[in-house]
Parts: structure tokens; sequence; C-alpha cells
């Protein structure tokens, strides 16, 4: 018997619902040390730094919700990261998986690594429903992140995890070395979420800059030092943030965000005609802008320009043409 | 089966599911129903276990005892139904059949776990109350032959008779529930969400 159309998707939308539902158990059994977590102050107990590095800037790459493991970045969050390391040498360049409290692939995960494994094998043989299966996955997580409930648990981990990478690469806390964290889609919100927390373990300035990140009025939004959010305007995802979360919206003036908009701390930064992702997204390479550049070239001058504290307007397409 | 095909008569608020429901000799149905919605409340009301750390055999244990505790509760507000639909509208039914079908009516409350959905969750919450509420509408209407008001009436008084007994000589059963809630997860539950965080101001 093969279910009807109207039958499939229901069984998807109840599919959907249920992952919902099970989305928080990985962070809260995290927390509640099912899965081994140790009670310690990351700031004290972690291993001291074997060869302390010489960069003068660390930056953290959260990843899209289109990942499942920080080795499985697209071919054009390569190209990005290997542009911004050549323009940046004296910037130590990381990747995270964010979309996981411990920093986990979820091809490594205990007892679901086969299913996800499979599903990466199905989605690069371009069956477009295992990366639908892996997207949903991954904005659950970024719900539990934007979720005043689970938030506080998600975010503390996940930086965690950002304070013991930065530590393996040799950063030292409390130096003052500055930090930039760089949220792609849903790793906007992450950013956002988890910058508090990292900020009191490592004790420098962070800033976050949002690539068409999907964010809410996270109550962390207070203790940034800055954020710059990237908007293509033909961005219809980083859109959903400010449909899905009330506490965007300008009827709101004293939610976080609209706080925080007002104290300067956060910056709109217009792309232009820039999509989301793929073809004529932020890190397309062939499509090019009135100034002859390419719009991966644009994304990649704006987040040199933030981290180097240059002008940005000089970055972007206007300012230039 | 029975309880299956009443279950899924209730969700769809098919009066014929309490009118069959009354006429079962057990309250099996009733209260099955009832404990498993229970179960699925104190799952979805878990953050509190798991922000204090609850070791998993007493997270099961806290389960069950939430289960129970949804147990009780749910026969207060039945009784509480009963008493207004016997004193004001003079029906005669008896409160086992109240209990059948205010306990049907709890069928909605069996996805009580999607309380547990990230930012969604409240509205889950709401929308389990309405529906739950609609199916005890239909569930008085039928059985106790009411209109669609006596019927609201009777759910609604029945609700606030419930709270100012909750409110009054339920404090020290809630103080006892609360202390049976300590006891069995092993821990003071002090933490909640609120204040497991430093950043947690207004969103």
């Amino acid at each position: 018997m093969i279910p009807d159309a109207l039958s499939l998707l229901l069984i998807l939308i109840i599919a959907f619902l249920f992952s919902g539902a099970l989305a928080p158990f990985e962070a809260l059994g995290w927390w509640a040390g099912w899965f081994g977590r140790q009670k310690e102050d990351i700031a004290k107990t972690a291993e001291p730094v074997q060869k302390p590095s010489q960069a003068k800037h660390f930056v953290i790459f959260l990843t899209g919700i289109h990942s499942v493991s920080e080795a499985s970045f697209a071919r054009r969050e390569i190209a990005l990261l290997e542009q911004l390391r050549k323009r940046m040498p004296d910037a130590m360049i990381l990747e995270l998986f964010p979309y996981s409290v411990t920093n986990q692939a979820l091809t490594g995960q205990r007892f679901f690594a086969w299913f996800w494994r499979l599903a990466l094998k199905l989605k690069l043989s371009r069956l477009a429903f295992a990366g639908f299966i892996i997207n949903m996955r991954n904005i659950w997580q970024v719900a539990v992140s934007a979720d005043r409930r689970y938030g506080p648990i998600y975010n503390q981990g996940t930086a965690e995890s950002m304070a013991l990478t930065l530590r393996r690469h040799g950063y030292t806390f409390h130096s003052g070395t500055p930090i930039t964290l760089i949220g792609y889609s849903g790793g906007g919100q992450i950013a956002i979420g988890a910058a508090p927390y990292l900020k009191e373990i490592i004790q420098a300035p962070i800033t976050i800059i949002s690539m068409g990140g999907i964010m809410c009025s996270d109550p962390g939004l207070g203790a940034i030092d800055r954020l710059y959010h990237l908007y293509g305007r033909r961005d219809r995802v980083q859109r959903l943030g400010f449909l899905l979360f009330p506490g965007r919206w300008p009827l709101l003036p004293y939610s976080a965000w609209n706080q925080a908009l007002h104290d300067g701390h956060i910056q709109l930064v217009d792309m232009g005609p820039v999509d989301h992702t793929g073809k004529d997204g932020y890190l397309d390479s062939q499509q090019k802008l009135p100034d002859g550049r390419s719009y991966l070239e644009q994304t990649v001058a704006t987040i040199t320009a933030i981290i180097e504290e240059k002008s940005v307007s000089s970055a972007l397409w206007f300012g230039r043409s | 089966m029975v309880e299956l095909n009443l279950i899924g008569q209730s969700l769809a608020l098919k009066d014929v599911a309490f009118l069959e429901v009354v006429r079962l000799e057990s309250l099996r149905v009733a209260l099955l129903v009832v404990f498993l919605a229970g179960l699925s409340h104190a799952l979805g009301q878990s953050i509190v276990l798991f922000a204090n750390e609850v070791k998993p055999r007493r997270f099961v244990a806290s389960l069950i005892l939430g289960a129970l505790i949804y147990l009780s509760g749910f026969l207060f507000f039945s009784f509480s139904i009963w008493l207004v639909e016997g004193f004001i509208f003079g029906k005669e039914e008896s409160f086992k059949n109240m209990v059948k079908v205010v306990g049907l009516a709890y069928s909605p409350y069996l996805f009580n776990f999607f309380i547990l959905t990230p930012y969604f969750g409240s509205f889950f919450s709401v929308a389990l109350s309405l529906w739950s509420l609609a199916a005890i509408l239909v569930g008085l209407r039928a059985v106790l032959a009411l209109s669609f008001w006596q019927a609201f009436v009777c759910s609604a008084l029945g609700w606030v008779l419930l709270q100012l007994v909750n409110r009054t000589l339920g404090r020290p059963v809630h103080s006892l529930t609360r202390a049976g809630r300590r006891l069995v997860a092993g821990t003071k539950l002090e933490q909640s969400p609120k204040n497991l965080s430093k950043h947690q101001g207004r969103s």
C-alpha cells in the first residue's frame, strides 16, 4: 500500500513534532551528568596551555544547520575559511560544530552515528530529503538555544566547548586576546547564546558576526560587546528570526534585542542583493556585485574589516561603487 | 483495542465515546488515560529534574510519582465537577461515571510531553488545555444531557472550586507532595531553569 501525499505530509509533521519534543534531551542529559559531564570550572581546571599561541586574534566559525560535524562543511564554507586565513595570517581561525552541547559530531554519536552517516551520504548524493532531516534536527537545536528553559543549559554547554577548543589551540584564558564568533544561519543564535558564558570563562572581549543569522532576542545580548548582523536583501531565511521571535519586533522596545540595538551593541550590515545560501548566497564566488567583486569577496572583506576594527562600510558594495 | 477506539473518538470530540465509556463497568480506561497523561505531563515538566541533576533511576521514579500526583489532582477535579453538576443542575449522575467521563476527556493530555518542545512548549500547553476542555464539554453534554453553557459552567465552576481548595485546604497536601518529590528525586529540587543562569533578564 502506497501512502498518499496527505498521509506522507501528516507523517512528516508528526516526525517533525516528535523530533522537536526530543530535541532538548541531549543538552538536558548532559547537564544532569547522564552522559558523563564533569562538573568543574573550566577556567580553573582545564589543562594548562602547553604551547601558547602567538595569534593576535581567535575566530570560531559556527557552521549552518546543514552540517552533521565540523568536518562536513560545505565547499563554500571551506572557501570562506581559506580566504579568511589568507587575509588574516595573524588570526587563528577555528571551526566548531555548534548543534551539540558537547561539540560532538552527529556522526560520532554513541547510538545514532550510523543514521547520520547514512543521512550525510545520501545528502552528498543529492537526495534532498536527507538534507531536510539534517536541517530539521539542527533547527530544533537552535530552538533549544533560544528557549528560556533550555537556553541556560545548552548555551553553557556550547560555551564550554568553545573554551576547550580555544584552549586546545593555544589560547590562554584571561590573556585578553580578542575572540570573534562567526555564526552562519542557525550558528548566529548559538553564538549570541554562548557568548556571555564564554566571556565569563575566558575574560576577554567577544565580537559576534552573524552571517544571515537566525537569532532570538536572547537575554544574554545585554552582556555582549558587539554584534554585527550581516544580512542580504534576498535572504528570507534570516528574516525568520525576526518573524518567529517577538522580542525582535519594534513593538517591544524594552526587549533585550531592541535595547542592545538602541545602545549600539548591535549593528545591522546590509550586504546588498545577497541570498542566504547556495547560488547568490553570502559565499557565492561566481556572482558579482556592481563593484566587480564576488559575493564571497565582499563577505570576506566585511568580516576582515570587523575583526581588524576598520571601517565596515568601505568593505560593502555601496561603499565602493 | 476498545481503549484505543475510545481514546481516538474522544480526541476527535465524538460524544459517542463518552456514552460508551459510562457503559463500561470498570474505571480502567479513564484511570489508564489519566495515569498515562500524568506520566506524559511529568515528562513534559522534567526540565526541573534535569536541572537538579537527578539520576536516571530516580528520574523514572519521579515521573511515576508525578503521574500519581496528577491522578489525584484529576480525582479532585472530577469531584468538583460532580459537586457542581449535582448542586447547581440537580443531576444525579454517579461520581464513578463522572470519573469515567472526565478521565476520557483527559485524552488530549496524553500529548503533554510536547510541552518539552523548545520555544513552542507553552503553545502546546495552552492548545492541549483547550482541547481537553472541549472534550469535557462534549462529554458532559452527552452524558448529563446539559446544554453547552451548562456544561461550560459546570467545568468552569469545578475548576474554580478546585483552585479554592488548592489554595486553602490543599496547602498541607502540597507540602506533603513536595516532600515526596524531593524524597524520590534524592535532591532538594531547588534549581529551576531560571536560576541556572546569570544572564536571564528580559528576552
